[in-house]
């Protein structure tokens, strides 16, 4: 009998709600994104107001796309295809890496290399189970798309880019995986690789050259190093053309094949980058729980810091740019102020919407310290630190701490970062006050996932860690695209993102910070006190 | 009982734990260090615990007295890991009564933890620190802040040494053994009063039993009280004082190895080349005789070998074996039910 057919079998299995969540959650932001543009930026001035805006000021771009006409359904390329790309990459490699290195990380692939299965089955299940995966997201978008009322060739052309995306990633996953030792390190390098092309992508199309209408944008030559770069440019409901996911195309086909040789040559469980020689002995520091969630949790916390620090760079050096052109048409002002639902002038909106990335990735890193705690129950190191002097309540806030210090540290490196933009590039030194009142208003609303998660921890460990990213993943869409996908105010209003102090000229509104701040430390009080109460549960 | 008792059953050549006590360096400083509590340090009556449906103990008895080795043995799945994490605080018991020290393990975790050394049955470490982080750290958090640290690496370097331990790798590239030596030599380095270790050596090899035993052996004559959990007999035998069967989450018995002894017996097996019933008919003490297979198997009363062997000798046996009888056997044998992978009891809905 094939061996390949119970291996997919074993992983679609597995995948089955995972999957589903991804798939549905991309497909529905597609949708939603297709109906808000419709109701809210219907007609074609406000449209066109816009794209001359982002392609006077091109940083805009960074976080949008490349400008293709302001037809209505070629705006809403513009507005999400990036992020749709993004969803397919991120679903695409951790699915890879959950396959592959962490199975070889707990020896499970050990037993299915041992039975008659081929020496690379395992990988090439994972293969065809990503690429499903993928097709059926992109056909998730097209629906999505299509549901919306856009036109039909392009959202399939669109649904291709995107599934074309995130196949080039699960190879990419794939491949990382040969060489990473942990399934955390695979992991962590593969979304730094998905990060990298994001940024690509957005530094290419911003450098580009705008057509003289200024509706329009050829991107320089670095968006043709990025994957997403690649699914952007098939230029959906204006150009559609399939021709720019060739290069997908090769790249997945030889990353997979390079996964496929490497993991065939190579001892199952084995990396490629050998570990270092490390220390036979403890630093001296090394000698409480703290410190050991710290040890843990520290190279995470750097990478969110350092993605926060390019949100940053962001908020320092636009906000400049971006006074000069509301000065001379206001109602791009208006328009853009819509975009990020806030009543002060578009500079401080302009602020306050990087920092509320930056808030999404502090929660996020507080999350998978939380998360952390969890995987340590279930691994039986907590155990092994339990039976020593260390309380149940200590342990958890040993965790607690450390992610509320990541939560002081990514926005502070963005803060800082942001700072030294402004100083830099020379702009009104009152914008460094608001990227300090952007950046101290995202503290409430990181701590409050921080505080709910652990509560969730102490009372029902094991929907930690579904519930930590799910929580997440919903707060983020609702308080960052609320505003593109016209979520209702109440439905906004469930996300601690969207009760961020906002910015209106000279006053803050603090109320729903100093909310935030309370709800998070009763549920952590409440954490304690479940804590206190149950036992190990793996 | 000293280092004098000797292992009821061991016919297979293997080092001598003692001598390998009498290569270790003198342990510093504390030598017998007079035994705190007289009496016992684990008394639990009625244990119970539940896991949703499946009682994974259900009245479970235990007494651990001070300074001893009590040996606390059953088949896999019996509920021995399930007891030792309600001693340490780390589960609660869902009925019955518990002490360790004379206080309750559950509220007053911590303090107990400080006289406590763990080994768990299934030892995991951070992908990320090496063995000798881990050691360093546990150790760290097991002695609190004011402790002797030249002490403390004299007795780590000599553990070190003993188990063979390469303490410079990431926890990923130890085997099981090897991580199981990492969770030994931490409980060893920092003094307890008691030793709690599940299953402790089923990644060891036979050397490495050997120092552990002499580990154990060595903690004894410093006084501590030792709590061994394992699924082989001859192992318990061989270093336990007392001994505590659990069958299925309840105690099936408690004793000194002594007045277990009627539960133990020994198998002999023997070529059948040239025997008859009427050769056979002289063996003294044999039961449970048969032929099978070109063998003779029998068995006899481990107290009570020395005429068989006599008698097996003077009919000039070929490719004779003589083992103790596995704790399956004895379980059969005793209680004339298969223990192995017996379903763990459902509750009975009231
Ligand atoms: N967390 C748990 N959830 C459900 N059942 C458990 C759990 N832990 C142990 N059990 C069950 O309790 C019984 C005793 O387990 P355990 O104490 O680990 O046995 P032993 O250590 O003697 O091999 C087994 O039937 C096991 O399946
Ligand atoms: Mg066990």
């Amino acid at each position: 009998m094939n061996t390949l057919a119970p291996l997919l079998w074993q992983r679609a299995r597995r995948d089955r709600w995972t999957l589903t969540y991804w798939i549905l959650g991309t497909g529905l932001l597609a949708l939603f994104a297709a109906t808000a543009v419709r109701s809210e930026y219907g007609d074609d001035a406000a449209r066109a107001g816009i794209l001359r805006l982002a392609v006077a000021h091109p940083s805009i771009l960074l976080l949008r796309g490349l400008p293709q006409g302001a037809g209505l359904d070629a705006f809403v390329f513009f507005q999400i295809f990036t992020y749709l790309a993004l969803l397919a990459a991120l679903m695409s490699t951790l699915l890879a890496v959950r396959h592959s290195r962490a199975e070889e990380e707990t020896g499970r692939a050990e037993l299915i290399a041992s039975t008659r299965a081929a020496r690379d089955s395992a990988a090439v299940a994972t293969l065809v189970h990503g690429v499903a995966a993928n097709v059926a997201l992109g056909v998730a978008v097209a629906g999505g798309f299509a549901l919306g009322g856009l036109a039909l060739r392009g959202s399939i052309v669109t649904g291709l880019a995107a599934a074309a995306t995130g196949i080039v990633f699960l190879a990419i996953g794939l491949f990382v995986a040969q060489f990473v030792r942990t399934s955390r390190g695979a992991n962590g390098v593969s979304a730094a690789l998905v990060g990298l092309a994001f940024v690509l992508r957005g530094v290419g199309d911003a450098l580009g050259t705008p057509t003289v209408d200024g509706l329009h944008m050829t991107s320089s030559w670095l968006s043709w190093l990025s994957p997403i770069g690649w699914g952007q440019h098939v230029a959906a409901f204006s150009g559609d053309t399939l021709l720019p996911l060739v290069p997908s195309l090769l790249l997945a086909t030889a990353a997979g094949a390079g996964a496929l040789l490497l993991g065939a040559r190579r001892d199952v469980g084995s990396s490629l980058l050998k570990a270092r020689a490390s220390r036979p002995q403890a630093r001296r520091s090394l000698s409480t729980g703290f410190a050991l969630a710290w040890r843990l949790q520290w190279p995470s916390i750097v990478g969110w810091a350092v993605g926060a620090a390019a949100f940053g760079l962001f908020a320092g050096t636009l906000s400049g740019l971006i006074e000069q052109a509301t000065a001379a048409n206001p109602t791009v002002a208006d328009t853009l102020r819509g975009l990020v639902s806030s009543d002060g002038s578009v500079d401080q909106a302009l602020i306050s919407a990087m920092f509320s990335i930056v808030g999404v990735l502090a929660a996020a890193c507080a999350v998978q310290s939380v998360i952390r705690l969890r995987q340590e129950e279930t691994s039986g190191l907590a155990e092994m630190v339990l039976a020593t002097p260390v309380t149940r309540v200590r342990w958890l806030l040993d965790y607690v701490a450390v992610g509320a210090l990541a939560i002081v540290i990514v926005i502070s490196a963005a803060w800082i970062v942001a700072t030294a933009g402004v100083l830099a590039s020379g702009d009104d030194t009152a914008h460094i006050g608001d990227a300090t009142v952007a950046a101290a208003a995202q503290l409430p609303a990181a701590l409050t996932y921080l505080g709910v998660l652990a509560l969730v921890f102490a009372a029902l460990p094991t929907a930690t860690v579904a519930l930590g990213w799910a929580v997440l993943a919903v707060g983020a869409v609702l308080g960052i695209f609320g505003g593109i996908i016209g979520a209702p105010r109440w439905v906004r209003d469930v996300s601690p993102f969207s009760h961020i102090a906002a910015l209106s000229g000279n006053s803050v509104a603090w109320n729903g910070g100093l909310w935030m701040v309370v709800i998070a430390a009763a549920a952590a009080g409440a954490a304690v006190a479940f804590m206190r109460r149950r036992d190990l549960r793996v | 009982m000293g280092a004098a008792t000797p292992p009821l059953m061991e016919y297979s050549v293997s080092p001598d734990p003692r001598r390998a006590v009498a290569k270790l360096p003198l342990s510093h400083g504390r030598k017998r260090r007079s035994v705190g509590i007289v009496g016992l340090v684990v008394e639990a009556t009625g244990l119970r615990k539940r896991f949703g449906q499946v009682h994974a103990l259900d009245g479970l008895d235990l007494s651990v007295s001070a300074g001893e080795v009590h040996g606390f043995l059953g088949t896999n799945g019996a509920g021995k890991s399930t007891t030792i994490r309600i001693l340490l605080g780390l589960a609660r018991a869902s009925g019955g009564t518990v002490r360790v020290f004379g206080a309750d393990p559950w509220d007053d975790a911590v303090s107990l933890h400080r006289r406590i050394a763990y080994v768990p049955g299934d030892v995991s470490l951070w992908p990320n620190l090496s063995g000798g982080e881990a050691i360093d750290l546990l150790s760290r958090l097991r002695r609190g802040a004011p402790h002797d640290v030249a002490e403390y690496r004299r007795r780590r370097a000599r553990l070190l040494d003993v188990f063979q331990l390469d303490p410079a790798r990431k926890g990923r590239a130890y085997s099981k053994g090897n991580r199981q030596k990492v969770a030994l030599v931490t409980a060893f380095a920092t003094p307890a009063d008691l030793y709690v270790l599940d299953e402790p050596t089923s990644g060891l090899d036979p050397l490495m039993e050997a120092v552990f035993a002499a580990e154990i052996y060595r903690v004894r004559d410093e006084g501590a009280t030792v709590l061994l959990s394992s699924h082989i007999l001859s192992e318990v035998e061989q270093l336990c004082d007392r001994v505590t069967i659990i069958r299925a989450g309840t105690t099936a018995e408690t004793g000194t190895l002594s007045e277990l002894r009627h539960l133990t017996r020994t198998e002999i097996a023997f070529s059948s080349d040239g025997m008859d019933a009427s050769r056979l008919a002289q063996i003294a003490g044999a039961h449970d005789l048969e032929v099978r297979d070109g063998r003779v198997r029998l068995t006899t009363d481990s107290t009570d070998l020395a005429p068989t062997l006599e008698s097996l000798a003077a009919l000039r046996v070929q490719a004779l074996t003589v083992a103790p009888a596995s704790l399956e056997e004895l379980f059969l044998r005793n209680y004339g039910e298969r223990t192995v992978a017996a379903p763990p009891q459902l509750a009975t809905r009231s």
